[in-house]
């Protein structure tokens, strides 16, 4: 973990409402791991909170970073806006990560901003038999298909591009074919849950990345906690960032 | 360069840096990016007996130049804290603060002398969290109240006693004589403002718990006001806090009677805001020829 001067190598648009950054950052990505996020700093005074942006692609070797960033608010915009050859402060890399070591066949699970830190799983733990299934609103807004290291899927909330379905669709039909050794997912909420739901009744080994608002980023403030389930049948609070953002399907509480 | 040194309610410091209740956990998660024992103290997240959950989230949202958080005290009970993170923290060359909470003067009482046969250096009495609904401010806004509180839980306690004050009060002079009067060793003020944030696409309110409390820089003038105003009024010494982001800033608070400062939000917008405050304070006191900031304690010239 460090926090670093990274310099702004590109910045285009990667889909609709959506900009890819790629960053010099070689600290940071000599140590970076899938699933993992950096906590940037808006360019911008008055921007007391850093944002959490997670890792799409890292290249130790180049010393880069990859980043899809939705311009949401005024913060995460004043970000899209850096130009090549900007500075911007990064601290990272944090948390926790994606684990697909031990699994033979993944099935990865992206919903639209999402879909980034899974194409980073994917290049870390694609194997020949993986899948990954991408949910996307339009055409438009669909990225991270053309290089991925294993057959990609693609569903469209109206068609545009493969089927007019959500994602559990496909991953299902594919679930019935060939039973996964572990899913990962990150995307919206309603996303999250549904594959939650599936993996958990099927008893699908599932991590799911998180995604919440941060103060420290470190695991000091608390201010990003999410309901946890234990073993024993209570709960907890635990931190996105620094516990997760990648918790178990079962650890999960959504609607906590 | 200046020497920072300084001694508060006996307690020996090497500078005026404090960590802020909360924003800081420990200490162990900011001393993975640098020796913790650069700072003159901690101020740990706030504690009380038996531990408390906190608040559901979401926990904390942005504001123009601040932030709102309705973190709710979440913490592992004092118990915990002085069997698993007190040793750790008091082999570090830091004075230790141990911000509390309780449910009732009593349970207050308990809290402050669970600490007793413990190295922490100091006690901090929070009775100005807004983030809680049973105790916590509910101490913390009448003159009367924070007298009464302040009196009992003096007897308890083995360190020095700091009150922490609240600004959410009409006249926060009042709450700082009560405290001294009462027999606090020193108060620290600013906690955060109430404040609430909305989401007019969700047509919700954004924090979880509806309110929350507003901190960072917004803040910092309410701040620097309400020190002002009290260093006239008391003579106990005052930890000064609320936005300081840089080393001039705490300047700023000890021109307005401060002796010591904290440092919470900050260290979110920079991790290593509280070495570098410190630091920076001494650049500014050795550009002011200034051989301790102590010395400027107070002088604000008014108009
Ligand atoms: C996330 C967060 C958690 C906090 N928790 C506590 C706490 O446990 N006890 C306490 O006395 N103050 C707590 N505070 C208040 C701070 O210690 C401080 O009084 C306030 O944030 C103003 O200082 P700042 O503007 O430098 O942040 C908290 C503040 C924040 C932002």
């Amino acid at each position: 973990m460090k926090d670093i001067n990274a310099k702004v190598l590109s910045s285009d648009t990667l889909a609709e409402g959506l900009i890819r950054i790629i960053l010099h950052a070689p600290e940071i990505a000599c140590e970076a791991k899938a699933g993992q996020f950096i906590h940037m700093l808006v360019p911008d005074c008055g921007h007391v909170l850093r944002r959490p942006i997670s890792l799409m692609a890292m290249d130790a070797a180049a010393g880069t970073l990859t980043l899809a960033i939705q311009p949401k608010g005024r913060g995460t915009q004043l970000i899209c806006n850096l130009k090549e050859g900007d500075v911007v402060k990064c601290l990272g890399p944090l948390g926790t990560g994606f684990d697909g070591k031990d699994a033979n066949t993944i099935y990865f699970v992206g919903g639209g901003v999402g879909v980034a830190p899974i194409c980073g799983a994917m290049d870390a733990f694609a194997t020949e038999s993986s899948c990954a299934f991408f949910g996307f609103r339009t055409k438009a807004h669909a990225y991270g298909m053309t290089q991925a290291p294993c057959r990609v899927v693609a569903v469209s909330d109206d068609g545009s591009i493969g089927e007019k379905a959500l994602v559990t669709k496909p991953l299902l039909a594919a679930i019935e074919e060939k039973r996964p050794d572990l899913i990962m997912a990150c995307g919206p909420t309603p996303m999250l849950a549904a594959v939650q739901k599936i993996a958990n009744e099927m008893g699908i080994p599932c991590q799911l990345s998180l995604e919440e608002r941060m103060g420290c980023a470190i695991g000091a403030c608390l201010g990003c906690n999410v309901k946890i389930n234990l073993p024993d049948g209570s709960w907890t609070y635990k931190r996105v960032c620094k516990d997760g953002p990648v918790f178990t399907s079962e650890e999960v509480a959504f609607g906590g | 360069m200046a020497d920072l040194s300084l001694n508060l309610c006996g307690v020996q410091m090497k500078n005026p840096i404090i960590a802020a209740s909360g924003t800081f956990g420990f200490g162990r998660e900011y001393d993975e990016l640098y020796d913790i024992s650069a700072l003159g103290g901690i101020s740990v997240k706030g504690l009380c007996l038996g531990g408390r959950m906190g608040n559901p989230p979401s926990r904390l949202t942005e504001t123009p130049s601040g932030m709102l958080n309705c973190v709710g005290l979440q913490n592992p009970g004092i118990e915990s804290f002085i069997e698993n993170d007190l040793p750790w923290l008091l082999e570090k060359d830091v004075a230790v603060i141990a911000n509390f909470f309780g449910t009732s003067i009593e349970n207050y009482c308990q809290a402050a002398e669970a600490f007793a046969n413990t190295g922490v250096h100091m006690l901090e009495m929070n009775i100005s969290c807004p983030n809680v609904h049973d105790g916590g401010v509910a101490f913390g806004v009448k003159p009367e109240s924070v007298y009464e509180i302040t009196k009992a839980v003096k007897q308890h306690s083995k360190q020095p006693l700091i009150v922490k004050l609240t600004p959410n009060v009409s006249d926060i002079t009042e709450n700082a004589l009560a405290a001294q009067e009462a027999g606090a060793d020193a108060i620290s003020l600013i906690n955060t403002l109430t404040g609430i944030a909305v989401d007019v696409h969700k047509r919700r309110m954004i924090l979880a718990n509806n309110t929350g409390g507003l901190s960072g820089p917004a803040v910092r003038p309410v701040a620097l006001r309400m020190v002002w105003q009290c260093a006239k009024k008391v003579s106990i010494p005052i930890i000064g806090l609320g936005g300081i982001e840089t080393g001039e800033d705490a300047a700023a608070f000890m021109l307005c009677g401060a002796q010591a400062v904290q440092v919470g939000t900050a260290n979110f917008t920079d991790p290593f805001a509280c070495p570098r405050i410190a630091r920076e304070l001494g650049e500014y006191c050795d550009a002011q020829k200034i051989a301790n900031p102590q010395e400027i304690v107070g002088t604000l010239k008014s108009y």
